[in-house]
């Protein structure tokens, strides 16, 4: 009942001739809709991103030869310092080894007295060039 | 720990102390510290080479003494900072300035 209300056509003759109700374009049409790609073609070239990369990576590359010459130029003052104080620090421990190996070479002495053809004191390697003791002892209180 | 001369005035050689003064031994006792490395490399026995060592020992404490007399306050600052640091010459860049300005290497 409703569709012959609302589409109703004055002069009607039967539900068949009911204009259709449609929901359909404006007249004249929508306007054209662009659906084609189009990708600016503009922009740097292969050529210049590479240079720009390239030149990008050597400034990076030229900064980090920088950085390491101010580093190696730090760690040469340390060692410098290091090797300029390495004789006060060895000529101690020699001043203590030297004291430490007379109080030693007392004891194996006091040991060894009565052992006949012991040489007493250094009977070390057979090369003639010094050895330290190789006593493999730990000394935490020293280290 | 980070003094440098106790009661009685003689320089402690800790490793901040000598640290300090290394650019000032290296420069002023030159000549001691080769002859004692140049008898450790002939041999390497601690007993014939004391004679050396004690005179590197004497002119490296005799820098420090004479350091300490002509600038004691940079040198204390510079000691005290390597100290605090463990001897990181780069991070008491301020302090190494101060002494060098008092107390020249020549």
């Amino acid at each position: 009942m409703t569709e012959s209300v609302i589409r109703n056509k004055p002069g009607m003759a039967s539900v068949k001739d009911m204009p259709v109700l449609q929901d359909g374009p404006p007249p004249g049409g929508f306007a054209p809709v662009r659906y084609a790609r189009r990708i600016p073609n503009k922009g740097p070239s292969a050529m210049a991103i590479f240079l720009a990369a390239f030149g990008a990576f050597s400034y990076g590359m030229y900064q980090v030869g920088q950085g390491n010459k101010i580093r190696r130029a730090l760690k040469e003052e340390k060692f410098a310092a290091r090797r300029a104080i390495l004789p006060v620090l060895q000529a101690e421990e020699d001043e203590r080894f030297v004291k430490e190996w007379k109080k030693y070479l007392e004891y194996e002495a006091e040991v060894m007295k009565d052992v006949p053809g012991w040489k007493v004191g250094e009977n070390v390697y057979n090369s003639g060039k010094w050895m330290p003791p190789a006593t493999g002892e730990l000394r935490p209180e020293v280290w | 720990m980070a003094n440098v001369v106790d009661a009685a005035g003689e320089p402690i050689p800790t490793s901040s102390v000598l640290m300090s003064a290394a650019k000032h031994i290296e420069i002023k006792c030159m000549p001691e510290n080769v002859e004692f490395l140049k008898c450790k490399k002939k041999d390497p026995n601690p007993e014939k080479c004391l004679d050396q060592g004690r005179q590197a020992t004497r002119c490296a404490l005799g820098v420090l003494k004479d350091l300490y007399h002509r600038c004691k306050d940079p040198m204390e600052g510079y000691v005290g900072c390597m100290y605090y640091y463990t001897d990181e010459f780069d991070l008491c860049r301020k302090q190494q300035q101060a002494f060098e300005k008092a107390c020249p290497l020549e």
